[in-house]
C-alpha cells in the first residue's frame, strides 16, 4: 500500500551541524558563543517545564555519529515498513518558536532549513522537506517561506503548536498569505511549550510529563477554533492546515460546540459563510499519531467517523519518538486505510508525485 | 513437550541489558538477575516492538504518600518503544498483569544457557 509518513523526525546528534549554515555575523556568534540551554550542541530554545522521565526517543534508536541518524531511520523505519514518502519534520528546530528574540529564532530556522535541504534531502528519494519558521515574527516567517517555497522538494510550512497567541489571530496572517502564494500547507506540530509560549495548558501548568502530554492537544483546539473563526479560510480559500501529533478524538466534540455557537451568534463573525465544521472538512487535516487507544475500538471509530476521518486523517509515525505508531498496527477502519495511509496526503501535499497506479486514474 | 535450545553463553549476558538471541526463529531476550537467568519473548504484547531491547531498571513502588521508593532495581524491562514496564521473571505488564509477554524456562549447563520451549 502506498504509504506517506507525515511526521518523520530527522534527528541530529548535535545542533553544531547548523554551524556551517549560520550566516556570518551576530547570530552565528550567538550560536557559537552565546548562552545555551545545555552544553555545546544544544539547540537554543526555551525548554518546556516538563521533562520526559526516559528521554524522548525510542530506546532502540541510539545514534552515535551524525550519519547514524539516517542509517538507523532507513533500517528501522523506512525500509522495514515500506514507507514511500517521508515528510521530514526536523525535531528541535520548531522550538525556535519559544525564543523571545525573533531575529535569532529566524536565523536558526534558516540555518536548519538550509542544513536539511543540503544534508537530508539528497540522502533518499523518499524524503520531502518542511520549511520550519519562527512564527513570533510573521513577516520574517513569510520571507523565509518565499525564500524556499519554490524549491519543489518542500511540501509544507511548519511551526510548533505551542504559540504565544491563537494562530487565527490577524497577527499571523502574513504567514498564510505567503503559504497561499507558494501553494504550501501550513502545519503545526506538537511542541514549543516553553519560553514565550507561556500558556500551553489552560488554567496553568500541570505537574507530570504523562499527565501533561495527554492534554497538550488543548492548544490545538484553540488554534482550530481561532483559524476558523478569524476567517483565514475565507481569505485564503486554497489554504490547508495540517495538525500533527495533537490527538484526533477531541475534534468532533469541539466542532459540535463551534457549530452550535455559530448558529446562534454568527453575527460576531460576519466574514464567515459556512458552518465551522464545513471549514474544517475542507481545510484541516490531522495526523493520526498518537492515535487514541480505547478499550472498545468501536468508540474510537464512531468518533473518527464524526470527523470524516476517512478524508481528514493522514498517517504519521512520529519516528523515532517514544509514542511512535507502527504502520502495521494502526487501528483505523480497514476500508479507510488506503486513504489514510497515502491518498489523503497526496491531496494535501500536491507536490508529491502520484504513484503510477493513481496517476493513471 | 518442551525442547531445550542453546541460547547463548553465560558471559554473553550483561547485567544492565538483555542479550538478544534468535532461538527456533523466535526473538528472545536473555536476562541475568540476582537469582539467575530469565528469558522473555522479544515482542511486546502492546504493539509488537522489541520489548527486551529497552532499559533494564527498577521502578517506583506504589505508596500512599509522595514518598518515591525506588524498588525492584534490575528486575524490570521497559519496552524500547513506548516504555511499558514488564516484570522480567513473569513477563507481566506492571499496570495490568493480564497483559504478558511469553516467558521461557531457562537452564544453565556449564557456561551454556538453554531456553526451553
Amino acid at each position: 500500500m502506498f504509504t506517506v509518513d507525515c511526521d518523520c523526525h530527522n534527528y541530529w546528534c548535535s545542533a553544531t551541524v547548523l554551524e556551517p549554515y549560520m550566516e556570518e555575523g551576530l547570530f552565528k556568534d550567538m550560536f557559537l558563543r552565546g548562552e545555551r540551554t545545555g552544553p555545546r550542541g544544544a539547540f537554543p530554545h526555551g525548554h518546556r517545564p516538563w521533562f520526559h522521565p526516559e528521554g524522548f526517543a525510542r530506546h532502540d534508536v541510539q545514534p552515535v555519529e551524525e550519519d547514524d541518524n539516517y542509517a538507523i531511520m532507513k533500517e528501522k523505519h523506512l525500509d522495514k515498513y515500506n514507507i514511500d514518502v517521508a515528510i521530514l519534520t526536523g525535531d528541535e528546530p520548531i522550538e525556535a518558536s519559544t525564543l523571545a528574540n525573533p531575529y535569532y529564532a529566524n536565523a536558526l530556522c534558516k540555518a536548519y532549513n538550509d542544513y536539511m535541504i543540503d544534508y537530508w534531502l539528497p540522502k533518499d528519494d523518499r524524503f520531502w522537506g518542511s520549511i520550519v519558521v519562527a512564527p513570533q515574527d510573521p513577516h520574517l516567517a513569510a520571507a523565509e517561506i518565499r525564500r524556499l517555497g519554490s524549491n519543489p522538494r518542500m511540501v509544507q510550512v511548519l511551526v510548533s503548536h505551542g504559540a504565544n497567541r491563537p494562530y487565527g489571530d490577524p497577527f499571523y496572517h502574513p504567514i498564510y498569505e505567503a503559504c497561499a502564494e507558494m501553494g504550501l500547507p501550513f502545519a503545526m506540530h506538537l511542541g514549543g511549550q516553553g519560553g514565550i509560549n507561556s500558556t500551553p495548558i489552560g488554567a496553568g501548568p500541570t505537574t507530570f510529563f504523562w499527565e501533561t502530554h495527554a492534554i497538550l492537544p488543548q492548544t490545538a483546539m484553540t488554534h482550530m477554533a481561532s483559524l476558523i473563526a478569524n476567517g483565514v479560510f475565507e481569505k485564503w480559500p486554497s489554504l490547508k492546515v495540517v495538525v500533527i501529533e495533537c490527538g484526533v478524538a477531541w475534534v468532533p466534540s469541539v466542532l459540535w460546540r463551534l457549530d452550535a455557537n455559530y448558529k446562534a451568534l454568527r453575527k460576531e463573525t460576519p466574514w464567515l459563510k459556512r458552518l465551522p465544521s464545513e471549514y474544517f472538512k475542507d481545510h484541516f487535516r490531522f495526523s493520526t499519531q498518537p492515535l487514541e487507544q480505547p478499550e472498545n475500538i468501536q468508540h474510537l471509530w464512531a468518533t473518527l467517523e464524526a470527523m470524516d476521518g476517512e478524508n481528514t486523517l493522514m498517517f504519521a509515525s512520529d519516528y523515532p519518538h517514544w509514542d511512535y505508531d507502527d504502520v502495521n498496527k494502526l487501528h483505523v477502519p480497514p476500508a479507510w486505510r488506503e486513504k489514510i495511509f497515502g491518498l489523503n496526503a497526496l491531496d494535501v501535499y500536491t507536490r508529491l508525485p502520484r504513484p503510477a497506479a493513481q496517476a493513471a486514474e | 513437550m518442551t525442547n531445550k535450545h542453546f541460547a547463548c553463553k553465560v558471559e554473553d549476558v550483561p547485567t544492565d541489558a538483555a542479550k538478544i538471541v534468535t532461538v527456533s526463529n523466535m526473538p528472545i531476550g536473555v536476562f541475568k538477575l540476582n537469582d539467575g537467568f530469565h528469558a522473555l519473548l522479544n515482542i511486546c504484547p502492546h504493539k509488537g516492538a522489541a520489548l527486551c531491547e529497552g532499559p533494564v531498571c527498577g521502578t517506583t513502588k506504589e505508596t500512599d504518600s509522595t514518598e518515591f521508593v525506588y524498588d525492584r532495581a534490575g528486575e524490570i524491562v521497559r519496552c524500547a518503544w513506548h516504555g511499558w514496564e514488564f516484570d522480567i521473571r513473569s513477563g507481566e505488564f506492571l499496570v495490568d498483569p493480564k497483559v504478558k509477554t511469553r516467558r521461557f524456562d531457562v537452564s544453565v549447563e556449564g557456561s551454556d544457557i538453554y531456553v526451553h520451549m
